[in-house]
């Protein structure tokens, strides 16, 4: 079984690194999690998983010609099997973000639940392309007027093409959000996961380079994002149903 | 432009222009209000009026730099609402006037028109660092007297048009886009309310 999420926001700075390893860690506890750092323009997953150091990335799977192996760009940590993007932008120039369809695809075949970490606008066919190959999409929000504006935008995109919603995560939430929580779930259409209060336990975990859930597992977010892993319901989808529809999806051919 | 709100609730004198640009994020505003312990107001014009229906002109005053009351002139909404209804993206035409301390305090002790003191840098200039800056210079009655940033927020969940332009406006740029990207077989034909469709094959 397979499933794939884009976790996506439309905006910046709501948390969605943090988000995507710490539902990764959650769901861990019962799949096989591997975690994409999608964002290929502005790639911070290796810092929040310890691997500022990988050798290999995902740039390194997106240029032809580099026969790099996606197990090479493949590392365990925490639990997950982490894919990071690079960081030079010699790296993301010479990147083809059509061949993240195929890299998707192999991953897909190998796991029970693919994490793609997904940029922040939508503004480049790279950016739009997890929401498109993804089965579902988790919209990552604070509960304000231009997040939740993003968000709905994003939701958008991603029915266009066919991605459903699993959820919204509101994420930084400083006060009970609960009145408004309930209202953004009938404008989504689609649960609130969980309501994430803004916390220095996540600040901490961002500066010690470790996913919140191994840096601070008994803090009040940290249980947050666990409650709403088990209300995504991962779905089984057949590997190789999913593994094709990421082969044969259309992909341009440019960045 | 008067320089002063039309509407009989809130009637506020003209003041000194201090500014008048426009700017695509209104933090700097909101920024250059806290900065100088202004005493006075600003009017918003939001440039992107598409989702708003017409003419949409706010206004935010400040009683020591700190946001005190939001109004929009057009609907006649007042407080959150009106911060709703103003917080679009940017660019806004802004104006920014200083008026004596204490001619505005009679207009500043509507109730029903005020705004949490962080809520227009959150609403409107997506700034928490601004909101949290704003909130440390607030007077502490101020923080104490209810109401806060959900206001507007629920404000703005509660607009069926606002959400509805917003989704319209998404799909018909997603669709262009999608043409421009060479995705469109990966679209969804008849793209709707209903549930998603079958994914792309």
């Amino acid at each position: 079984m397979v499933e794939a999420f884009a976790v996506a926001s439309g905006k910046g700075g709501t948390g969605k690194t943090t988000s995507t390893l710490a539902l990764g860690m959650a769901l861990a506890e019962e799949h096989d999690v591997t975690v994409v750092d999608a964002d290929t323009g502005m790639a911070n997953l290796l810092f929040h998983a310890g691997l500022d150091d990988a050798a290999v990335t995902l740039h390194d799977l997106l240029v032809e010609g580099t026969a790099t192996a996606v197990s090479e760009a493949t590392y365990d940590r925490f639990g997950l099997s982490v894919v990071p993007c690079g960081t030079s932008l010699a790296g993301f120039e010479a990147a083809e973000p059509g061949r993240l369809r195929d890299v998707v695809a192999e991953l897909a075949s190998d796991t029970d639940v693919l994490l793609l970490d997904s940029p922040a606008a939508l503004g480049s066919k790279s950016a739009v392309l997890p929401v498109v190959l993804a089965d579902r999409v988790v919209i990552v929000v604070e509960p304000t007027i231009p997040a939740l504006s993003d968000g709905l935008k994003v939701q958008e995109y991603a029915r266009s093409y066919g991605t459903e919603t699993a959820g919204v995560l509101f994420n930084k939430v400083r006060d009970d959000a609960a009145d408004v929580a309930e209202q953004a779930e009938r404008r989504f259409g689609g649960p609130v996961l969980a309501n994430v209060p803004d916390s220095d336990a996540v600040r901490a975990a961002r500066r010690a380079g470790e996913p919140l859930l191994a840096h601070a597992p008994e803090s009040e977010p940290a249980a947050s994002y666990r409650r709403a892993a088990a209300r995504l319901d991962v779905r089984d989808g057949d590997e190789g149903t999913v593994a094709d529809r990421f082969r044969s999806a259309v992909v341009p051919d440019t960045p | 432009m008067t320089g002063t709100a039309e509407s009989p609730e809130l009637r506020i004198p003209r003041g000194d222009l201090l500014r008048s640009r426009v700017v695509s994020d209104v933090g700097t505003t909101l920024a250059r209000a806290l900065d100088r312990e202004l005493t006075g107001y600003a009017t918003l014009v939001p440039q992107e009026t598409l989702l708003l229906e017409g003419d949409a002109r706010g206004v935010v005053t400040f009683a020591d730099g700190v946001p005190v009351l939001a109004y929009n002139t057009v609907s006649d909404s007042g407080g959150p609402d009106a911060l709703a209804e103003l917080a679009v993206p940017g660019p806004y035409r802004v104006e920014l006037y200083a008026v004596d301390a204490g001619a505005l305090e009679p207009a500043h002790e509507e109730d029903a028109l005020r705004v949490d003191p962080g809520a227009a840098a959150t609403e409107l200039a997506d700034d928490q660092a601004l909101a949290d800056r704003t909130r440390d210079a607030a007077p502490e009655e101020r923080l104490d007297a209810g109401g806060d940033d959900d206001d507007a927020v629920a404000a703005f969940l509660e607009d069926d048009d606002r959400i509805e332009a917003i989704r319209e406006q998404a799909r018909s740029e997603a669709a262009e886009r999608a043409s421009e990207w060479g995705l469109d077989d990966a679209l969804v034909e008849g793209n709707g309310d209903g549930p998603s469709g079958d994914p792309p094959q």
